[in-house]
């Protein structure tokens, strides 16, 4: 063999620089796209197939065309908790406006602020199924707190029901859920009140803009991302919502709480209904992703989408 | 310019902050006295307070075995999920031919929430043969997109200079990944860890999906069966409640400051 020149070699020593930086790269990213090839991508195709298909794990797959979508039409939980998905989503922007209140407030230069903060906060990153219990407790017909108060008060003569109640089963989930959810808003709206420069307020202040023309003209205007963000995390929390409604009203009474997510949780695990389950899957997809990208462009592109498992 | 008042700040705050905690302090109380259970109207301090229904627990359920279950599987998934993560983050902050198609996919894996995902998932796992194991329950949270982005954040702002000049030293890439690169990634592994650690410990949804026996279950499953077999009736669900979030709470006051910074930078990475 021929001794290479130095100058024909340095080019396939490039290339083999470049095939071991592609192996080290592709062997880095190989775990999680494992994971999301196994626990994303695949399950979303298999619901595809499986809302076409009519299929149970004792019986072989049957092709069923849009049967499961037409099913759909007239079923009436599917309805209902799609009306209640709505409604839990539609609480979010509530949240959100006392939140902006409580950031602005923690943000004025008081005593004790971070004190403050952290009461505000510690109910988001706790257990929601002890989240639920708690305010299953509260909300007791007999002995909860929320009853003892409304009757010495007098607001009410008889104890209400709370969570056995048609009417007010949906709000009381709604309470607790943002309960939870209250202190992570503020964080985010904290994050983006520091974000503003405080010249802008000077410069406002110096022009004779009054605090209240200050809020709208200079903070909401510069906030907007952040309470865009705000209202994409909390609407995808309300739509994913699960464990808060399971473990505090189960669905019930009736039907009065369900919402998508323990819909298709009962028609797969107690129904064995993994076919029909897919196909609500499916539409809750397709939902999620048609409000999010609204959502997105609403904001501008600015609101971008976070996950929380 | 800030010459208003400050008390009715204080006061609006503090209103928040009771709305906050009141319900900590209901559950507590039930917790050590149980006295409200039946009793109408119910007493705002505790009377006789005693330690019973904390040992109560002990005897009703297993709760050592949900909790060992709740570590195990929070360790490998947290564990996994850093390194995983570190590694992907990594390989992400370098240039290759399919990356934007890379980039491109892991974005829309952050479109398909967990929820749309649990009856294929629980398929899979079970061809896997990991259902009802701690495998299984650790496996779809072994990597999370949105700290694969922290860690490339991270390693994005490592100057160029100082790894080239670790490369003219000599030191090869494992090294630099070792000595230059993770050092300099401290806060983005504290951030990984508790949020992989909050989402873990506190997973409802899958766990009530993947366990089937009684050893399996985690705290928050423990928690649900717990008010299914006995309902209000007991003054120990209540301190049971109490055990489960004690833990947490402490975790959190601890590394608050991480836990804001991750969520915060993990929201506005997008």
């Amino acid at each position: 063999m021929a001794i290479a020149p130095a100058v024909a070699n340095r080019p396939h020593r490039l290339a083999r620089k470049r095939t071991r930086q592609a192996v080290l790269v592709w062997c880095f990213l190989a775990p999680s796209l494992a994971v999301f090839l196994l626990y994303r991508i695949i399950p979303l195709l298999w619901n595809v197939v499986l809302s076409f298909a009519a299929w149970s794990p004792l019986r072989p797959m049957r092709w069923a065309g849009l049967d499961q979508y037409e099913e759909m039409l007239h079923d009436d939980v599917f309805w209902q908790s799609l009306w209640n998905t709505l409604i839990f989503i539609a609480s979010a922007p509530v949240g959100i406006v006392i939140a902006l209140g409580l950031a602005l407030l923690v943000s004025s230069d008081i005593r004790g602020r971070d004190v403050y903060r952290t009461v505000i906060f510690i109910s988001y990153p706790l257990m929601t199924v002890a989240v639920a219990i708690i305010w299953r407790w509260l909300f007791d017909e007999r002995v909860g707190l929320i009853n003892y108060v409304a009757r010495s008060l007098d607001l009410v003569d008889r104890p209400i029901q709370f969570l056995n109640s048609f009417v007010w089963a949906l709000p009381s989930v709604i309470v607790a859920n943002i309960w939870q959810m209250l202190g992570f808003y503020m964080i985010i709206l904290l994050t983006g009140l520091q974000n503003i420069p405080p010249n802008l307020y000077e410069a406002a202040a110096i022009d004779g803009a009054n605090a209240p023309r200050r809020f709208w003209r200079v903070t909401l205007p510069l906030l907007k991302p952040s309470l865009f963000l705000c209202f994409v995390i909390g609407m995808l929390n309300s739509f994913t919502s699960f464990d808060l409604v399971y473990v505090m009203t189960g669905g019930g009474p009736g039907r009065a709480t369900e919402l998508l997510v323990t819909y298709i949780y009962k028609l797969g695990f107690s129904q064995t209904r993994f076919d029909y389950a897919a196909s609500v899957t499916i539409v809750f997809f397709v939902l999620l992703v048609g409000i999010t990208w609204a959502a997105n462009r609403l904001s501008g592109g600015n609101a971008g989408a976070v996950e929380k498992d | 310019m800030y010459r208003y008042p400050r008390w009715p700040i204080h006061l609006a705050l503090v209103g928040v902050s009771l709305l906050m905690l009141i319900p900590f302090y209901w559950v507590l109380k039930t917790s050590v006295t149980g006295e409200n259970i039946f009793a109408y109207p119910p007493s705002i301090l505790p009377k006789s307070p005693h330690p019973f229904y904390y040992v109560d627990v002990w005897y009703y359920i297993p709760f050592a075995r949900y909790f060992l279950n709740s570590v195990v599987v929070s360790a490998i998934a947290v564990i996994a999920n850093v390194v995983f993560n570190a590694m992907a983050g990594y390989a992400l902050t370098r240039d290759f031919p399919a990356k934007p198609f890379v980039l491109l996919l892991f974005l829309s894996c952050m479109m398909v929430p967990f929820q749309a995902t649990i009856i294929p998932a629980y398929l899979i796992t079970g061809r896997l043969g990991l259902l009802d194991s701690y495998w299984g329950l650790a496996l779809p949270q072994f990597s999370t997109i949105v700290c694969i982005f922290v860690f490339k954040a991270s390693f994005d702002a490592v100057p160029r200079s100082l790894i080239d000049a670790a490369r003219i030293d000599g030191l090869s890439e494992w090294r630099i990944i070792w000595r230059v690169m993770m050092p300099l990634a401290k806060g983005a592994i504290a951030t990984n860890v508790i949020l992989a650690f909050i989402w873990s410990w506190n997973n409802f949804l899958w766990p009530l999906i993947v366990t089937r026996s009684a050893d399996m279950q985690t705290l928050p499953l423990g928690l649900a069966r717990f008010l299914s077999y006995q309902e209000d009736t007991t003054g120990a669900l209540y301190a049971f409640c109490i055990m489960v979030l004690a833990p947490g709470i402490l975790l959190f006051l601890l590394a608050q400051n991480e836990f804001i910074r991750g969520l915060t930078s993990g929201a506005t990475k997008g």
